[in-house]
């Protein structure tokens, strides 16, 4: 059981976020390609990756704590960048494949090497980024520019040596499971057995072992007979974090479905289902689209599950169905301007969430670059934002509000001053620590706790 | 009337959305499109009612200058100026005022019943949640706002026994309407006049709500093709008729691509059509074009 050691969220006493780093070009002129797509730190924390639209992964490492300031946490820098994915054409379909990397998902670490998967919408690919600090010297068949030494011209033997070199870090892709998917991939997660992962796009689960490519098990598959009559698509997909038999995947109509897979090999008919009743009072044209689930993730424990729509955030307990014990409204101002939305495409923004190490509290983002944060325990919420002008070393964030009434107090924004074109859709929670990585457009912010 | 537009707006948009779609990087988005097409029929199925309460409407209106005093009579059973729920009143005057219904539009008054009541029993949960945006409601002429919020899902059950729109007056609404839109009781009673096109208290809040940010949401999307934007410009100088001639054509491409989207709607089209003109025959075809891609897509699916 894990210690709630997390002392609030809210701007409390004890514990404020501070900001640390920011990756990114300053540019106003965003280039599409360079969109942050995807965040994910590994399993030690120790990695960050990112994947954009332009099909690039770029890995930062943390540093090792320096001995000179002890107490300072190490900060993050590039440690490896290539092209995981370009686009592709379809020539049966005449479709264009984008290169957008939807998911990255790390591997657990078994050698020296550090392993991902990393999908676009039909291929997903396993990167193996391993690093050379040595070098040999004093070969015997060739000299030190590479040639060929004329063998007649060898006298004696000798042992190459190993001396130490610059830092190389190659990515190399080491397994492509391809052509799999006949509809887009939204979601990839590795399995607890850590020999199997899934992959979801909108109308089936495949189930794939790391090692086989060439074949994969189709585990769930919700195409209609007849398109024409077609309801509902699958948005998302999750393993669970400990048992290897279970997985979730959550639908366009705001319900979750829990399958076993030890009950039948196609899992069409759930073990269990998530389903909060709709509050017959706020329907209106687009209630089907804000009930849609954006995200699905499990709370480390395993306990729970946490699910995102366009304007809430629940959380489940897997062992009750019919209705979240958590919900935190996002930005629940939004739900009087959803018309606009709907026109500007905002309502289809799909915003994630993820979990922190002790599950006590939950983020996600919103528009204007606010992201929230909630206490699970004291039930504070915070709001804060990324941007260029909190950007000062170690400067403290503070809390943002959204005026909501008619009178607007200092400091507070009102709904119509929101950009609604910085939008944090991806943000990631390091495993063990109180640091957070916030995906804003093309610019990665990396925030933690103040140092006492 | 404003609903109308609105629904109208709203329908333009998504199928402009669904065309666009077409020609975007990394071919058709399934569940994109899925979302647009429930709006779409969200949408169309309150602009249907829309105008199938304006045929109510101008019907109702024949039959009452040529019945004055038994009319006022009726009417006066009908509002009984209170906001208290009367589901027994409700029952008779249903009756009454299926009796003054015309003859025109309704295919079975049981199904009306059922519908009125249906909404009935929503309105009684539903009262008094929607307040801010109906208190934008001025114009005695709009429609009163049933905070009914399951209209789509009630015309969805309903639809496949009946084509109307809801009863001309309906009382319950008559009543609701003091405590949700805060219009004053004289322009209740007036209202109660007229044929009542229940409409989701929601949407008028989103009109509102609309011109405040039109300025402010940077990010527009100008979705409509040349076709398109000829076809609205075209349908806003049109007259009524026009309209839903339109729509009605929209229903009929629908039809063939979303299933369930049509229902049993097929059995209110010949009343339309017997007024499609011409130039609404011109735009169903361009609307035929446009939407062609999106079945092809499908099917291709």
């Amino acid at each position: 059981m894990l210690k709630y050691t997390f002392k609030g969220v809210g701007g409390g006493n004890d514990f404020q976020w501070c900001f640390s780093q920011v990756k990114g070009a300053i540019d106003e002129d965003v280039a599409e390609a360079d969109i942050i797509s995807t965040v994910e730190f590994n399993y030690s924390g120790d990695l960050l990756a990112t994947g954009d639209k332009g099909g690039r992964v770029v890995i930062f490492q943390r540093e090792q704590e320096s001995k000179n300031r002890p107490h300072s946490r190490g900060e993050y820098n590039v440690y490896s960048t290539f092209q995981s994915h370009e686009p592709e054409f379809d020539y049966l379909k005449s479709l264009e494949i984008e290169e957008k990397i939807n998911k990255i998902r790390w591997l657990p670490q078994q050698n020296a090497a550090h392993s991902l998967l990393s999908t676009n919408d039909k291929t997903i690919k396993l990167w193996k980024i391993s690093q050379r600090d040595k070098r040999a010297e004093g070969y015997n068949l060739k000299d030190e520019d590479g040639r060929l030494r004329d063998p007649f011209r060898i006298t004696s033997l000798r042992v190459p040596v190993l001396l130490p070199m610059d830092r190389m870090v190659e990515a190399s892709p080491r397994r492509i499971f391809a052509n799999a998917h006949t509809y887009h991939i939204n979601s990839i997660s590795v399995n607890s057995d850590h020999e199997t992962y899934l992959s979801a796009d909108d109308l089936r689960v495949n189930l794939w072992h790391l090692e086989i490519t060439d074949r994969s098990f189709n585990i769930v598959d919700i195409k209609p007979a007849n398109m024409e009559e077609l309801t509902e698509v699958i948005t998302a997909a999750e393993c669970h974090p400990h048992q290897c038999n279970v997985f979730v995947y959550s639908s366009s109509k705001g319900t979750i479905r829990l399958c076993d897979m030890r009950a039948a090999a196609l899992c069409d008919r759930q073990s269990k289902f998530f389903e909060e009743p709709e509050d017959p009072s706020s329907r209106s044209f687009f209630s089907e689209i804000i009930s849609s689930i954006s995200d699905v993730k499990f709370s480390h424990s395993g306990r729970y599950m946490m699910t995102r729509d366009y304007l809430s955030v629940k959380v489940w307990d897997l062992n009750m169905e019919n209705r979240p014990v958590e919900t935190y409204q996002v930005h629940e101002y939004l739900r009087s301007k959803l018309c606009s939305l709907y026109e500007n495409d905002c309502i289809f923004d799909k915003f994630e969430c993820c979990w922190n190490g002790s599950d006590s509290a939950i983020m996600t983002g919103s528009y204007n670059n606010f992201f929230r944060m909630f206490d699970r325990n004291t039930r504070r919420d915070i709001t804060l934002e990324a941007s260029r002008e909190n950007s000062k070393p170690r400067a403290i964030l503070k809390a943002r509000k959204v005026s909501t009434g008619g009178k607007r107090k200092k400091d507070e924004i009102s709904v119509d001053s929101l950009d609604f074109n910085k939008k944090i859709l991806h943000t990631a929670w390091h495993p063990k620590e109180n640091v957070i990585a916030v995906a804003a457009t093309n610019n990665l912010y990396i925030f933690q706790d103040k140092i006492n | 009337m404003e609903y109308k537009v609105e629904a109208h707006r709203i329908m333009s948009i998504s199928l402009g959305k669904i065309y666009n779609s077409r020609v975007q990087r990394g071919g058709i988005k399934l569940h994109k499109n899925l979302l647009v097409s429930l709006v779409l029929r969200s949408a169309r199925q309150v602009y249907l009612r829309d105008y199938y309460g304006g045929i109510c409407l101008s019907a109702q209106q024949a039959r009452e200058w040529c019945e004055g005093e038994y009319m006022d009579s009726e009417q006066d059973r009908l509002v009984p100026g209170s906001t208290e729920s009367l589901p027994e009143s409700d029952g008779q005057s249903e009756v009454a005022v299926d009796k003054q219904e015309p003859s025109i539009v309704v295919e079975s008054h049981a199904a009306l019943d059922v519908e009125s009541e249906a909404r009935g029993e929503q309105d009684h949960a539903e009262n008094g949640v929607l307040d801010s945006g109906c208190s934008e409601l001025k114009t005695p002429e709009s429609p009163e706002a049933s905070p009914t919020c399951e209209v789509s899902n009630v015309v969805t059950t309903i639809s496949s026994n009946c084509i109307s729109g809801p009863p001309p007056s309906n009382p319950k609404q008559a009543t609701e309407t003091p405590n949700d839109c805060q219009t004053d009781s004289e322009s209740v009673e007036e209202n109660s006049h007229e044929p009542i096109v229940p409409h989701t208290c929601t949407n008028r809040k989103r009109s509102a709500d609309d011109s405040e940010l039109t300025d402010s949401l940077p990010k527009r999307t100008k979705v409509m093709s040349p076709t398109l934007i000829s076809k609205n410009d075209e349908k806003k100088a049109e007259t009524e008729e026009m309209d839903t001639s339109n729509v009605s054509s929209l229903i009929t491409i629908f039809g063939s691509s979303f299933s369930g989207l049509l229902s049993s709607e097929d059995g209110a089209q010949p009343d339309s059509e017997a007024e499609d003109s011409d130039s609404g025959q011109i735009c169903c075809d361009q609307m035929l074009k446009n939407l062609n891609p999106w079945s092809t897509a499908i099917v291709a699916f």
